[in-house]
């Protein structure tokens, strides 16, 4: 399809939320920091990418076929196919005649944020089915005018316009255009007439995923392609500070090795040899500080870092001060944990003289793009980004130097040039999940409730540090959002609440890792929970239900409390040798509770069965919706069970899967039930709530096993 | 210096000579070897291999099925060949696999080993002569001297004893009527 | 000196070093892309691919030796058109997520189930020790016992 100019554009509104409304003014006092921070909690996200243009994003083929351009990436988390289900029921075309392919930044169909935080569907559910009923009318106004009949007299059905006893297809319809017209935004759809939001669909990822398509960024090829490889450092803050290239220089297949000032690469004719040659290339690096596991637990305790309080009600400090009667308090820890996607970071770029090509798993196409036009010293428009498929993303592809790397080779050899990390390197050059310290102090009253609890954070940085968010927005939110999330105390019923986020700068990169630091905050937070249910001798569901109110969140969070004990059948005791744990916590504004079924096995802790009930809100997707709560019960059950990176002799281990312990598939839950609830018609985030509670669930149940608190990740019976 | 250092030395030697203890018998040579990690991590009395330096149970639940070569789907071949890699530091010798059930080594004492070892019942059926040729010909025994570099291109540690010394001890503790000793 | 061998039941040969793994091979010189690289350490198992019929890690296999002998990729196991039972199992289960490890996963099952057509559960987390980091490993069980009901 040509690219006709539009006559008119029109603005879709762009909902205030982080990034817009929310931060304007300089509001540097702490109360306001809090209210932010609570909004940050329950805030629809935003889009912040153009919505002006229907016929950027859907392309109308001759043969019928929609090609929509998605802005955001596809990295297993199913968007491509809610996306192509919303895009369906308002374009009024069958779900098969849609292809979703990743929008290239040349189109400029671009998203200025990320692919993450389980925000895609949430921020484009309003206007993307705008989009798609516009685009829908502008097809039925050009066949209005091809047919030489009124546009209130035909109407679309799976992809062909008819009406006046005349019909023609969406395809034939756009072939003849020249000139689009973009009309108002029109009335949307009646839900009751869905077609596919709602429904379970299979992903339209499937045929080329069980076929071994090359989709990844790993597969792409350009002509003339060369294998680029960069020296990484081992050791930890280590920045290089000479070298020696004359053995990789004389090596098989070698074009070039490439001297910078932040990194040395090889480029050479194969991925073996670029490899071979750069194990020849000797480098000086400077060290910092000597770090040790031992220095980074010290580092991350609460009370090193930098204090901000994040959440305050009643006198919480006070009433808990040290040596306050009844008072109650435990410590939690959680170690450094990698991100081990299978597909290694890569970056394929063509440095040509007035344009870069990319293509590579990325979930930051535009800082991408921004951060290659900087460094190549040419115009972000000339660079241009083609997203492929992610191997995997969970925040590891939201930082990519590597696109710089690979940009900076081509250029020095003329050539295209593919370059990736090894497992080694991902493992050593990772953007970590922080370790982190959670403190929980808490007071009962005589009848055996709450009268006072509070959550100290300590953590490594998530978003401070990260593109994603400029400086001047770290400044004003203060305290770090990654960081503390899920840290929030979210039983508003207790009188008095206080959460305060420590931040610790570390010497190695910790940034975002799905869900960020609701795996460990609600793990302390809800093991806590059941540490003083016992205390006040209450069952752990209904001491929760206790504390909880009649707002819009807590009744949601209610709801799924008591549905996810009525499912389980949630008992206090062991049965035999098993034992259910709970926990619970609302992220994204979806309120997700889990019952994991537990015994231990030669010492190990086995989960055999896992109750997830969940209200993301609408679901679009049911099927794709259980398949993230079983993802997400499995990667959260493989960090709290068996992951964690070890700081040796300044240098993180391991470096190879296996020796950094995963779940396989002997560990994975034989039963995974999942129940959906729906208590909001807006859908919320799904992709990382479920991971929050696994942690406290499993400790949960090992403690009715085994009467022993267990308040270290990972998890030892 | 030097001419300090020159003068020094006959005493240097003499002193090493005094201190030197008697050469260990051969049994103790060949055992050194056999109870080396190289050789022990196959030789498991369970039924998973065990790797590394440190002797860990072999990553990824690898089992050793039922003809000692893995599972159907996770056969030693799966990641090991006939020699060593040094790509993936994958070690490699022909006929990977573990050792019988019936030749588990693990927790045994030196004197237990060498009388499973020479038991026909469960070595296979071996005579002393073949025991002896299997341990100074069979590529996987002596693979234990030539063990490549790990994943991350580290050399793997190799038995305190050379190959000839192994291998003239094992001759010799055999051809002296391959006793065992009472310890 | 080339090396000769069968893929996808066409002869293919390559001039690659005789040490080159042979996951390189395949994917970088004759184009297929469905095996895919994940850790190059033979831990991860997405480089799974068949050599006369049994599961072998391509990453840790050197070409030399895989002259003469019969390779099978997730390209050769099944096509759009005519997916292989654990292919169409995989399909009708929808059990890919980011989709990267799955034909690593595919492979090893399909070996699995020519030697154990009716696997149990303990067959299943002995045989198939690859990593899955979305954490399919559930769908992949039920798509297991499926690809089993298909191929009888």
């Amino acid at each position: 399809m040509s690219k006709p100019k539009s006559k008119s554009r029109r603005k879709f509104l762009i909902k205030a939320g982080i990034g817009t409304g929310l931060l304007f003014g300089t509001v540097y006092c702490i109360p306001i920091r809090r209210k932010i921070a609570e909004q940050v909690n329950v805030a629809e996200s935003p889009y912040l990418g153009s919505t002006d243009d229907p016929k950027i994003w859907f392309e109308v083929t001759p043969d019928n076929q929609i090609i929509f351009h998605s802005p955001k990436m596809e990295m297993g988390q199913g968007v491509f196919t809610g996306l192509a289900q919303i895009a369906a029921d308002e374009l009024e075309i069958g779900i098969e005649q849609i292809k979703v392919v990743h929008a290239s930044t040349e189109l400029g169909n671009i998203d200025p944020f990320a692919t993450g935080g389980s925000t895609s569907i949430n921020s484009l559910w309003q206007p993307l089915r705008e989009l798609a009923a516009t685009m829908r009318v502008m097809l039925i106004n050009a066949a209005a005018d091809q047919l030489g009949v009124a546009a209130s007299g035909l109407s679309a059905l799976n992809g062909v316009i008819s009406g006046s006893g005349k019909s023609i297809t969406y395809g034939e319809v756009a072939a003849a255009v020249t000139e689009w017209e973009v009309p108002d935004t029109p009335e949307l759809k009646d839900p009751k007439t869905y077609k596919y939001i709602g429904k379970p669909t299979p992903r339209v990822d499937l045929m080329d995923k069980v076929t071994g398509a090359p989709i990844y960024g790993m597969d792409a090829e350009m002509p003339g392609m060369l294998y680029g490889s960069v020296v990484r450092p081992s050791g930890l803050d280590s920045k290089f500070t000479a070298v020696d290239t004359t053995l990789a220089e004389g090596m098989p297949g070698v074009v070039k090795v490439i001297v910078e000032d932040d990194f040395v690469g090889v480029v050479a004719d194969s991925y073996v040899n670029a490899e071979n040659a750069k194990q020849k290339i000797k480098v000086t690096w400077e060290l910092n500080k000597k770090w040790d596991d031992f220095d980074v637990e010290e580092a991350i305790k609460v009370g090193k870092g930098h204090p901000i309080e994040i959440q305050k009600e009643g006198s919480a400090e006070k009433l808990l001060e040290d040596g306050a009667e009844g008072l109650i308090q435990s410590e939690y820890f959680s170690p450094i944990g990698a991100h081990a996607q299978i597909e290694p970071n890569g970056c394929l770029a063509f440095v040509e003289e007035d344009k870069i090509t990319i293509k590579m798993s990325t979930q930051v196409a535009e800082i991408t793009r921004k951060e290659v036009a900087k460094r190549m010293g040419m115009d972000k428009d000339e660079v241009i980004i083609k997203p492929t498929f992610l191997g995997g993303g969970f925040g590891r592809r939201l930082h990519t130097p590597n696109a710089i790397q690979a940009a900076v080779m081509s250029k020095a050899v003329g050539k295209p040039v593919k370059c990736f990390f090894t497992r080694k390197e991902e493992f050593q050059n990772d953007s970590f999940r922080p370790p982190t310290h959670n403190v929980l102090k808490g007071k009962l009253t005589a009848d055996g409730k709450i009268e006072a609890i509070s959550h100290d954070i300590s953590s490594g940085d998530v978003m401070h540090g990260s593109p994603l968010l400029p400086g001047i927005l770290q400044k004003i939110i203060g305290a770090d959002l990654g960081a503390w999330r899920g840290g929030m105390i979210q039983y508003h019923g207790i009188p008095n609440y206080r959460a305060v986020s420590w931040r610790v700068k570390l010497p190695f990169a910790t940034s975002w890792w799905r869900s960020l630091g609701l795996l460990a905050n609600t793990f302390a937070i809800e093991s806590f929970m059941d540490e003083l249910a016992e205390k006040a001798g209450k069952d752990p569901v209904s001491f929760r239900l206790d504390h909880l109110t009649e707002t819009k969140a807590d009744i949601r969070l209610a709801k799924v409390i008591a549905k996810a004990a009525e499912v389980a059948g949630y008992r206090n005791e062991a049965t035999g040798d098993r034992a259910m744990g709970f926990a619970c916590s609302t992220d994204v504004n979806t309120p997700c509770a889990h019952v994991a079924e537990v015994s231990i096995v030669d010492g190990e802790i086995k989960v055999h069965k896992v109750t997830c009930v969940m209200d993301p809100g609408l679901v679009i997707n049911p099927d794709q919706v259980r398949a993230q709560c079983e993802g997400s019960i499995i990667m959260g059950m493989s960090a709290v069970l068996y992951e964690k990176m070890n700081v040796k002799n300044n240098a993180l281990y391991p470096v190879i899967y296996g020796a950094y312990e995963m779940a396989l598939m002997k560990d994975a839950p034989k039963e995974i039930n999942v129940v959906l609830l729906e208590n909001s018609d807006y859908p919320g985030g799904v992709g990382e709530p479920p991971l929050g509670p696994i942690g406290a669930a499993i400790a949960n149940a090992v403690y009715r096993l085994t009467g022993k608190r267990v308040r270290r990740i990972p998890l030892r019976a | 210096m030097t001419r300090h250092l020159l003068v020094l030395l006959p005493f240097i030697a003499l002193i090493t000579l005094a201190t030197e203890p008697p050469p260990p018998a051969p049994f103790d040579t060949m055992m050194e070897v056999l109870t080396h990690k190289r050789c022990m991590n196959c030789h498991p009395s369970g039924d998973k291999p065990r790797q590394g330096e440190d002797s860990h149970l072999h990553n990824f639940n690898v089992q050793r099925g039922p003809a000692n070569h893995g599972v159907v789907a996770v056969q030693c071949g799966s990641c090991h060949q006939s020699e060593n890699n040094s790509y993936s530091g994958v070690p490699g010798a022909p006929h990977w696999a573990l050792a019988p059930k019936t030749m588990a080594w693990e927790g045994l004492s030196r004197a237990e080993i060498a009388r499973m070892m020479l038991d026909p019942e469960k070595n296979g059926g071996k005579s002393l002569e073949e025991i002896v040729t299997h341990m100074t010909e069979d590529e996987l025994v002596l693979w234990a001297f030539e063990p490549g570099v790990d994943g991350e291109g580290q050399p793997r540690e190799k038995p305190p004893v050379s190959e000839a010394d192994f291998k003239a001890a094992v001759i010799a503790w055999a051809e002296a009527g391959a006793v065992i000793p009472d310890k | 000196m080339p090396t000769n061998f069968n893929l996808n039941g066409q002869q293919a040969t390559t001039e690659a070093d005789p040490n080159s793994p042979l996951l390189w091979v395949i994917r970088d010189e004759l184009g297929l892309k469905g095996t895919k690289f994940g850790c190059g350490k033979a831990a991860c198992g997405a480089c799974t691919l068949h050599v006369d019929g049994k599961a072998v890690r391509s990453c840790s296999y050197p070409v030399k030796f895989i002259e003469g002998k019969e390779v099978t990729t997730i390209e050769g196991l099944g096509t759009p058109d005519n997916l292989h039972p654990v292919q169409q199992a995989w399909k009708e289960e929808i059990v890919p997520q980011c989709g990267y490890c799955q034909p690593g996963f595919m492979m090893a099952t399909a070996a699995m189930l020519k030697e154990i057509p009716e696997p149990t559960d303990e067959d299943i987390d002995n045989n198939i020790v690859n990593v899955c980091r979305c954490g399919t490993y559930y769908r992949m069980r039920k798509a297991i016992h499926r690809a089993s009901q298909l191929s009888k």
